[in-house]
C-alpha cells in the first residue's frame, strides 16, 4: 500500500481535516434531525405556526436543499 | 347527436386512445433496451481486464461517473413512490424524499475521499487493505449480498407492477425479461456498460421529472406554489376521504377541485395533507426512518463503488457534489408534484384507496402517469413510464454488477480458488450476475403484496447497521481494531436481518419490546453496532498492520 505523506505532517492534517468534515456533517446532522423531529407529532403545534407563506415545519424541511449546497461551498473552499 | 350515438364513438376514441399510449409506452421502452444493447455491445470491446468488468478501468471522468451515481440511486421508489406516497399521506411523505436527498451528505464529507484512495475493486477491499483479515471480506461480502438483494427486489417488483398496471403485461414475465435484459448488459458490457447506461437513464429520468413540474406547476398549480398551499390545506387526506363511503360516492366525477370542496364540506373537522401524524405518528419510527436514510446511503455498495471508477479522490468528491446538486433538484421536484396532485387527480386517488390494500399501491405508483397523462398527454405519460423503467434499469444494473464483484472477487477468490486467473474469475462474476437474476425474480414474486418503497427502505437500514459504521472508523479512527471491525459488521447484520424478518413475518405493527417498529430497524442496528465497535475497539489492540500509514494515505493531499 502506498503511503501518501510524510510521518512528520499526516496527524495534523488528518486532525484538521476531521474537525472540518465531521463538524461540517454534524452541522447538517443537526439541522437534519431538528427538521425531522418537527415533523412529527410532538411538535406538530409549533411545525404548523405559519412562516413565510407556508408552516414553519414544511419550511425548515424543504431549507435543507439549499442549507445542504451552502454545506457543500464551504467544504469546498475550507478544503483547498 | 344523441347521448345513445355519441357512447360508442366515445368508447371507440377511448380504445383507440389506449392503444395510442400503449403504443408510444411500448416506443420508449423499446428506446432503452435497444439503446442498452448498442452501448453494451461498443464498450464490451474494450472492456477486457479485470479492471475494465469492475471499475471500468478506473479512468472515468467525474462528470460521467457523478450523473451515472444519480442513475444509480434514483429507484423507480424516487420517481413514482415519493410524489406518490405524498399524495397518498399528505405532509408526512416529504421527509421520504428529503431523506433519500440527505443520505448523499455523509457520503460527501466522511466517505468519498479517503475511501477513493484506499479502495481497490469492492468495499470489502477498502476494509481489508487496513485489516488483512479474510474474514472482514468475508462478512462484507455477506452484507453486500443481502443489501443488493433486498434493493434489488423491489426493482423488479417496481417494474413488474408498473407494466401490469399500465399495460395489463405478466407480472411474472415482466420481471424475467427484466433480469434477463440486466444480465446481459452486465456480463458482455460489464462496469463500462452499466456507468454509460446509467448516465443515458439517469438523464432522461431527472429531465423527465423536471419537465412534468414545471409543466404541472403552470397548469394545475397555476404557478403559484401559494396556491397549492391553500388548496393542500383544505385537503382531506385521500387516505382518510376514501374510508368515508359518503366521500367516495358524493366526489365520482367530480373535477379535482370540486371534489377536494366537496369532501371537505362532508368531512368538516378531518385534518388536512398538510397535518403532521396522518401517516407517521410516533417520533422514534420518524427518527429511525431518517437515521436510516442518512447513514444508508453511505453503507450501500452499489453507491461505494462507483468512487473506485473515478481516477482520484478529488474527482470522487466532484462526482459525489454533481450528484448531490442534481438530486436535490430532483428530489424538490418530486415534493413539489406530490402537492400538485390534488388539485390534478384528488377523485383518482380518493377512488383508488377505497379498493382497498391494492388501490393503495395503485395511488403510490400510478399516480405520477396519471398526473403525467392529465397534463401532457399520452406522450408525456409515456415519457414518464419510461423514465419509471429508466430507474429501475439503472439501479438493478449498479445492483447486480456490485454483488457479482463481491462474490468472485472477496468469495471465489480469497475463499474458493485463491489460483484462479483473471478470466476464470470473471466468469464467476457472469455466473453470480444470472443467478442474482434469478434469485430477484423469485423474490419479487415472493414478495408481491410488500410495499416497495418500504422494502427500499428495508435495505437502508441494513447498509446503515452493518457497512456504514465500520467503514467509517476504518477510514479515521486510528484506534479502530480487526476485531471492532468484525464484531460492528456482524452485529449490525444481524439485528438489523432479524428485526426485518420479524417485520415481514407480522410485527410491522406491533410494538418490539416495547420499540415502536414502524420506522424499520434503522435506529436499532446503526446504535447497536456503533456500540459494539466502541467497546470492543477500546478492549482490543490490533489497529491493523499500518494503521497511521493506512490513514495517511487515506487522507493525502487531492491531486487531479
Amino acid at each position: 500500500m502506498p503511503i501518501g505523506a510524510t510521518p512528520a505532517t499526516k496527524p495534523v492534517t488528518i486532525k484538521q481535516k476531521a474537525i472540518l468534515n465531521f463538524g461540517l456533517f454534524f452541522l447538517f446532522l443537526f439541522f437534519y434531525l431538528g427538521a425531522a423531529l418537527l415533523q412529527t407529532p410532538a411538535l406538530k403545534h409549533i411545525a404548523g405556526l405559519t412562516t413565510l407563506g407556508m408552516p414553519f415545519g414544511l419550511l425548515m424541511s424543504l431549507l435543507i436543499f439549499p442549507v445542504s449546497w451552502i454545506i457543500i461551498i464551504i467544504w469546498f473552499l475550507k478544503a483547498k | 347527436m344523441t347521448n345513445a350515438s355519441a357512447l360508442p364513438i366515445a368508447a371507440a376514441a377511448a380504445a383507440s386512445s389506449t392503444q395510442l399510449n400503449t403504443a408510444i409506452v411500448v416506443g420508449f421502452i423499446l428506446f432503452f433496451v435497444v439503446a442498452s444493447i448498442v452501448i453494451t455491445w461498443w464498450t464490451s470491446r474494450s472492456s477486457k481486464s479485470a479492471s475494465d468488468f469492475y471499475v471500468a478501468g478506473k479512468g472515468v471522468p467525474w462528470i460521467q461517473v457523478g450523473i451515472a451515481m444519480v442513475g444509480s440511486y434514483l429507484s423507480a421508489a424516487s420517481f413514482l413512490g415519493c410524489a406518490g406516497d405524498i399524495g397518498v399521506f399528505g405532509i408526512d411523505s416529504i421527509w421520504l424524499s428529503i431523506g433519500f436527498f440527505g443520505g448523499y451528505m455523509a457520503v460527501l464529507l466522511l466517505i468519498a475521499g479517503p475511501l477513493r484512495n484506499v479502495g481497490s475493486y469492492t468495499v470489502a477491499g477498502a476494509l481489508h487493505a487496513r485489516f488483512p483479515d479474510n474474514r472482514i471480506k468475508l462478512a462484507v461480502m455477506a452484507c453486500t449480498v443481502v443489501i443488493s438483494t433486498f434493493y434489488l427486489v423491489p426493482q423488479m417488483l417496481g417494474a413488474g407492477l408498473l407494466f401490469e398496471m399500465l399495460l395489463g403485461w405478466n407480472f411474472v414475465w415482466v420481471t424475467i425479461i427484466l433480469g434477463v435484459l440486466m444480465s446481459i448488459y452486465i456480463i458482455f458490457g460489464g462496469m463500462k456498460a452499466t456507468l454509460y447506461n446509467q448516465v443515458i437513464q439517469a438523464l432522461f429520468l431527472w429531465v423527465a421529472m423536471v419537465v412534468l413540474v414545471v409543466i404541472a406547476y403552470f397548469t394545475v398549480g397555476h404557478g403559484s406554489f401559494a396556491g397549492i398551499l391553500a388548496t393542500a390545506q383544505q385537503t382531506v387526506p385521500p387516505l382518510l376521504a376514501a374510508k368515508n363511503p359518503a366521500v367516495v360516492d358524493a366526489i365520482k366525477g367530480l373535477p379535482a377541485d370540486a371534489a377536494i370542496a366537496t369532501a371537505r364540506q362532508i368531512m368538516p373537522a378531518a385534518e388536512s395533507v398538510m397535518s403532521i401524524g396522518v401517516k407517521t405518528n410516533s417520533t422514534l419510527a420518524m427518527i429511525s426512518t431518517v437515521i436510516a436514510l442518512v447513514f444508508g446511503t453511505a453503507g450501500l455498495p452499489h453507491i461505494l463503488i462507483m468512487f473506485f471508477t473515478v481516477p482520484s479522490a478529488r474527482a470522487a468528491k466532484k462526482s459525489v457534489t454533481l450528484c448531490i446538486a442534481a438530486l436535490g433538484i430532483f428530489y424538490l421536484c418530486a415534493i413539489i408534484l406530490g402537492f400538485l396532485l390534488y388539485p390534478a387527480i384528488y377523485p383518482k386517488l380518493v377512488s383508488w384507496i377505497a379498493q382497498g390494500a391494492t388501490g393503495v399501491g395503485l395511488a403510490k405508483n400510478m399516480a405520477v402517469l396519471e398526473i403525467s397523462q392529465m397534463v401532457g398527454g399520452p406522450w408525456l405519460m409515456a415519457i414518464g413510464a419510461a423514465g419509471a423503467v429508466a430507474a429501475v434499469l439503472s439501479t438493478s444494473a449498479g445492483l447486480m454488477i456490485t454483488v457479482a464483484s463481491s462474490i468472485s472477487h472477496d468469495l471465489y477468490k480469497v475463499y474458493i480458488n485463491p489460483k484462479a486467473s483473471e478470466k476464470q474469475e470473471l466468469n464467476i462474476a457472469k455466473v453470480t450476475t444470472l443467478l442474482m437474476s434469478a434469485i430477484a425474480v423469485i423474490l419479487a414474486l415472493a414478495l408481491k403484496k410488500e410495499n416497495i418503497a418500504w422494502l427500499v427502505m428495508l435495505a437502508f437500514s441494513i447498509a446503515a447497521s452493518a457497512i456504514f459504521p465500520a467503514m467509517l472508523a476504518t477510514l479515521w479512527w486510528k484506534r479502530t481494531t480487526r476485531q471492532g471491525v468484525i464484531a460492528s459488521i456482524l452485529t449490525g447484520l444481524v439485528v438489523s436481518v432479524l428485526f426485518i424478518i420479524m417485520l415481514l413475518t407480522g410485527v410491522k405493527n406491533d410494538p418490539l419490546f416495547g420499540l415502536p417498529t414502524a420506522g424499520g430497524p434503522g435506529v436499532f442496528g446503526v446504535t447497536a453496532s456503533f456500540l459494539v465497535l466502541l467497546l470492543t475497539s477500546l478492549a482490543t489492540k490490533d489497529t491493523g498492520k499500518d494503521a497511521a500509514g493506512f490513514l495517511a494515505t487515506a487522507h493525502k493531499p487531492d491531486v487531479d
